[in-house]
């Protein structure tokens, strides 16, 4: 449907029509920052994304080879008898913080890195290859931790960015000129009216 | 304690002669090494351990169905040498021996702790000591720590378990290993043959307490902490020794260690930035077996030979699980022998 269709040709329209360009320009111009704001914050977050990554990856290889001198010179069935002695399960607690009015989660854990004493087992009975493969995978836990913190923010922040960018666009190149094109409309409504009102008068004036 | 029965020991070490005679000899060990994993499998399935696997092939698959298998064998032929030796041998080897019932009381209690099934706890024991599978069965059947502690109470290591106040286990666990060492050192006799064994479990005492230090001090544990877990009754680190042992950092312990004798085969790789004490450990216990093999031989008619056995036997299930596993789990060549005892 044309816009000529939709608005009425008068000058309260004109006004209001002002006055939603005047908002519309504002907040394209916020929007646009507010993208342009997330990009640089994604940019950061990747940097760090990649960097917990490559963390991780390097953690699991080495909790993997840890835990695979464990079960092999140990055997399994000491690890997996080891591995009974601790009932505790990491704490995880979820709370939020706001970047750019967009709402990432913030993970902060407990009981994850334990000490030598308080990981259940008895010294004696088990070796330092024990020791080593707890350890590796207690700070593979903490980087698992840390990369879905990071991993998710950067998930919001993607589609945050995604979501502004169209509305962005949409004021930029649909709402925006729309409402040019119906300003210029009004105006041009608007003259003709009173030029057909001159006109109008004129002829009363000749008629007298 | 400490009788010298000759004819007692002439019987069971002629018994434990043959049965290492059918080992698995030492120059097996490297071939083995340069096998693919289903020669390996196929090696073993061919010695003595077959039986054992085909009984075990309903239950577990793989290198779990060999690892089982290994420790099942072990276990029989552990019990084996219980029923076949008479009057000191035999009380020697029952102490000896403990050290699996132990290891098993510790595996249900951790099983209970945790709350493991019945089923999952019995594929970790090890039925080699005095506690045969049917007593294990009615521990782990119990419904709690509590439960399993009041059904040793005819047994010597209750006077430890009755002490147990709930919670984490790691402190009964030691206090449990402690108490096996104390009541094996007691039963030892003073004939040459047992002075010798003696000797060698100081010489363990010595080591795993030097394990111990080494693992608490770069951990940061503090005085008291470490004193829980020390064994009495070693060699070397013994008395005042030790306790100046005990107050040092870990950096300090490793400067205060070159004058005992356990030094010189870990010097070269222990470091104050020592990154992994796996390697420490591995020459500390390959320490401890080659004082065990040189003193084998002293005394024919003695424990020695039926320690020899022991030790053997332990070193090949261990050897035999360390290449299938290491194969299976893609460890390097390199890796893999390290950890070998040949």
């Amino acid at each position: 449907m044309a816009i000529k269709d939709t608005i009425k040709p008068t000058r309260s329209e004109l006004i209001g029509l002002k006055k939603k360009i005047k908002l519309s320009e504002s907040g394209h111009k916020l929007l646009k920052m507010k993208r342009d704001g997330l990009i640089i914050e994604m940019f950061e977050i990747l940097e760090k994304a990649k960097d917990v990554r490559s963390e991780l990856e390097r953690d699991y290889a080495v909790a993997q080879e840890k835990l695979n001198i464990a079960k092999t010179i140990e055997g399994t069935v000491a690890v997996n008898s080891t591995a009974f002695s601790l009932m505790d399960t990491p704490k995880i607690e979820l709370e939020s913080k706001n970047v750019m009015g967009v709402v990432v989660p913030k993970i902060e854990s407990t009981s994850v890195k334990k000490s030598i004493t308080e990981r259940g087992y008895g010294i004696i009975g088990t070796s330092s290859r024990i020791d080593e493969a707890a350890d590796a995978y207690e700070s593979l836990v903490e980087k698992i931790i840390l990369a879905a913190e990071i991993e998710t923010t950067m998930k919001r922040l993607l589609d945050d960015i995604e979501k502004t960018k169209r509305r962005v666009n949409a004021l930029e190149f649909k709402l925006i000129p729309e409402l040019y094109e119906a300003l210029a409309f009004i105006t041009l409504r608007l003259e003709e009216m009173e030029r057909e009102e001159i006109f109008r008068l004129k002829k009363i004036k000749l008629k007298e | 304690m400490g009788l010298f029965s000759a004819p007692a020991y002439a019987y069971i070490t002629a018994r434990v002669r043959a049965r290492k005679k059918k080992l698995i000899p030492r120059d097996t060990y490297p071939k083995l090494l340069n096998m693919e994993l289903p020669e390996i499998i196929r090696f073993i399935e061919e010695t003595e351990y077959k039986k054992d696997v085909d009984e075990l092939s309903a239950r577990f698959r793989g290198i779990d169905l060999l690892e089982h298998a290994l420790n099942r064998n072990l276990g029989a032929s552990y019990r084996k040498l219980i029923e076949i030796s008479r009057g000191q041998v035999n009380y020697l080897v029952t102490e000896y021996m403990r050290r699996w019932d132990i290891w098993n009381i510790k595996t249900i209690l951790r099983g209970k702790y945790y709350g493991a099934s019945e089923e999952e706890i019995l594929d970790y024991v090890v039925s080699a000591g005095e506690l045969h599978y049917p007593d294990l069965e009615s521990m782990a059947r119990r419904e709690s720590v509590e439960a399993v502690i009041d059904s040793l109470q005819n047994r010597p290591c209750y006077q430890v378990l009755k002490d147990y106040e709930g919670g984490m286990l790691n402190r009964i666990e030691d206090e449990l290993d402690k108490f096996y060492y104390a009541r094996l050192l007691d039963a030892i006799g003073d004939s040459p043959g047992e002075k010798l064994f003696l000797k060698f479990l100081q010489t363990e005492i010595d080591i795993k307490n030097l394990k111990t230090l080494f693992r608490l001090k770069r951990a940061g544990v503090d005085r008291e902490g470490v004193q829980n877990a020390i064994i009495p009754g070693g060699l070397e680190l013994r008395g005042p020794d030790l306790i100046r042992l005990l107050g040092l950092s870990f950096s300090e312990l490793i400067h205060s260690l070159d004058g005992y004798s356990y030094w010189s085969s870990i010097a070269d790789i222990v470091s104050e930035e020592g990154t992994s004490l796996t390697d420490v450990e591995t020459k500390l216990d390959a320490y401890l077996m080659n004082f065990a093999s040189r003193i084998s031989h002293y005394y024919p008619l003695s424990i020695l030979p039926v320690l020899d056995y022991i030790l053997h036997k332990k070193i090949e299930v261990d050897n035999l699980r360390i290449i299938s596993r290491g194969k299976e789990l893609k460890l390097s060549n390199d890796v893999i022998q390290n950890n070998l005892v040949m």
